[in-house]
């Protein structure tokens, strides 16, 4: 049992993090346009919003709710010793959570569903989805079955982290927590671990400046529906572009 | 003609550019690294040539075949079935060259482990705290019990051992913590305990301490300790509040948190001097993490003391709210507000995609 958790806290996470360096610095030098995840918008555009958009706020408060615990663990236990706003943290926290597996849950339906969709889902994709699935409910247990996470990940897990990070790591308290904390854990490291893999090397090159660009306005110069018109089928003008 | 606000996605320029200019790219690649690391100066002066570093990384990684794990690897369409030995090979390479994981924690003698991580709950001739008095305890068990005793209690209470069941019974139904100490420590701390009962000054610090005669609680120090114990006060070395971690069924606690154990009638199972013992100890792994460097002090020992105290003696007269079916519904109720947030913040989208009207027609004439 000493030897799993020195692999599961110590080892792993080094392999987890070396892993994800070496990958994601070679996956960019050897295929630098292939460092993005494939838009389906383009295939199926209604029901994505309803998946993509839930999903993707929810990811972004919770992963940095996480982020920010880990560095500044003291100003959130200062945050969270008055009890009301403990309860507002958590309730906030988990309101998010709850739109992450709601989200990630459509948008998994929707690729399962969809013909178009099929043709363009790799192996990889399931596997990240099913894993990432499986990380949201393990985190929606602990918030509600080993609460108040926010405190005690400020009280136990941060000082385990950056011990990683100063190379002495100490895992005595993260060996005495709960199963379902531990696959958590894990489950974050493999994740870690599996970005250079799949698809979500994508939040490494989020396309900030989408937000303040203006509209690009694209335009045809040939009526597209007679160029599809069976009857005069490569006549007037030969499909380029679909 | 036909216009959109869409545009093609990365991966259809890339197409379309016709791929990277390979030679280019490794010298801007070597820019990028070390930007916001190393001062670009240092790097144009060619200090660092980075282009060399990369050949470098190159070679040295061809060799240790993590990165021909990589190569090897089809990155978007997963791993290759066929090959599913060469990542193997890397994951236990980067294992092999990790090396033997250090030993996190320096040797300690069996003296310090025992003030450490026993002498919360247990003294050495000085009367019984939350476990028994250990001294002369080698005349009543054989070393090879108590080793196996010390490492994993519960499985020895479980296997049905009479001596063991008696002493769970006795004290409480509170079982000793396992995994606390190695193996080796535990031979360590056995003989210390050994020659500490011959001595027969064993008495520890800890065991005077909560022995102590203490000033009677009054109404404030209660009430004190129920603000400590939910965070209302906070603690003076700004250690985690107990709500944390803990409940107590009590109607003035504002959410007690489920993680560890619930603190109801600890007073009575433990008594007052091993409730003492385990606050100002905290002799559990997870709960000596979270205090390390943020020990409580003694009044505020004696107030937490007598809050539990008082909390015990009313326990059956108190119905709490459950949080956790409040916390379960508000998550619920708050995503769906969500979901009513996000169609208004994009009332006017698209909702179909460009093309819509040609897909249909496509698949109308199959």
């Amino acid at each position: 049992m000493t030897s799993l958790n020195e692999f599961l806290f110590i080892a792993f996470p080094y392999i987890a993090i070396v892993v994800f360096f070496v990958g994601t610095i070679y996956r960019y030098k050897s295929t630098p346009y292939k460092v993005s995840s494939l838009s389906s918008q383009f295939l199926e555009g209604k029901k994505v919003f309803w998946g993509i958009v839930p999903f993707h706020f929810g990811i972004i408060i919770i992963f940095l709710g996480h982020l920010l615990v880990f560095l500044f663990p003291d100003d959130v236990l200062r945050w969270n010793s008055n009890p009301l706003r403990l309860i507002l943290h958590e309730g906030i926290g988990f309101t998010f959570g709850i739109s992450v597996f709601l989200g990630l849950t459509i948008l998994m339906l929707r690729r399962w569903f969809n013909p178009r969709l099929k043709m363009v889902t790799n192996r990889m994709d399931v596997a990240i989805e099913v894993i990432i699935l499986l990380q949201i409910i393990l985190g929606l247990w602990i918030a509600l079955g080993y609460r108040w996470g926010s405190s005690w990940f400020a009280a136990d897990l941060s000082p385990y982290l950056w011990s990683i990070f100063k190379l002495n790591p100490q895992i005595d308290a993260v060996s005495a927590l709960p199963v379902v904390i531990k696959l958590h854990i894990v489950g974050a490291f493999l994740i870690f671990l599996l970005i250079p893999f799949t698809r979500l090397v994508h939040f490494l090159v989020a396309p900030f400046h989408y937000i303040w660009r203006r509209y690009q306005v694209v335009m045809w110069n040939w009526d597209k529906d007679q160029v599809r018109k069976p009857e005069t089928a490569w006549q007037v003008t030969r499909p380029k572009n679909n | 003609m036909q216009s959109s606000i869409e545009q093609p996605t990365e991966a259809e320029v890339a197409k379309a550019q016709g791929g990277p200019n390979s030679l280019q790219f490794e010298v801007n690649w070597g820019e990028k690294l070390c930007f916001g690391v190393i001062p670009r100066a240092l790097v144009k002066d060619g200090f660092f040539k980075w282009h060399k570093f990369s050949r470098l990384l190159d070679s040295f990684v061809a060799r240790i075949g993590v990165l021909d794990m990589i190569r090897r690897t089809n990155m978007i369409t997963g791993f290759s079935t066929k090959r599913w030995w060469v990542p193997a090979l890397g994951v236990f390479t980067i294992v092999l060259w990790m090396g033997p994981v250090p030993e996190s924690r320096a040797a300690e003698s069996g003296e310090q482990l025992f003030q450490g991580k026993c002498a919360s709950c247990h003294s050495i001739g000085g009367g019984k705290i939350v476990g028994p008095d250990l001294a002369g305890v080698h005349d009543r068990r054989s070393q090879e019990w108590l080793e196996k005793f010390v490492k994993s209690p519960q499985s020895v209470i479980e296997s049905g051992d009479p001596d063991a069941v008696a002493i769970y019974e006795k004290f409480n139904k509170f079982p000793m913590p396992a995994g606390l100490i190695t193996d080796k420590e535990i031979k360590e701390v056995l003989a210390y305990i050994k020659v500490a009962s011959a001595a027969g000054s064993g008495e520890t610090q800890a065991a005077v301490a909560v022995k102590k005669p203490e000033k009677v609680a009054t109404k404030e120090d209660i009430t004190r300790g129920l603000n400590l114990f939910q965070g209302k006060a906070r603690f003076e070395n700004a250690g985690p509040t107990c709500i944390s971690c803990h409940d107590v069924k009590n109607d003035a606690v504002i959410g007690g948190g489920v993680l560890a154990k619930e603190l109801t009638t600890v007073f009575s199972e433990l008594g007052g001097p091993g409730v003492r013992a385990i606050l100002g100890g905290a002799p559990f792994p997870v709960m000596e993490a979270a205090y390390k460097d943020k020990a409580l002090t003694k009044t505020e020992v004696f107030s937490l003391v007598a809050f539990l105290e008082s909390a015990d003696e009313q326990h059956a007269y108190q119905k709490p709210r459950d949080y956790g079916t409040g916390l379960l519904l508000s998550g619920i109720i708050g995503a769906f507000i969500l979901f009513g947030f996000y169609s208004l913040l994009w009332l006017r989208r698209r909702k179909d995609s460009v093309n819509q009207k040609i897909y249909d027609r496509q698949v109308k004439s199959e």
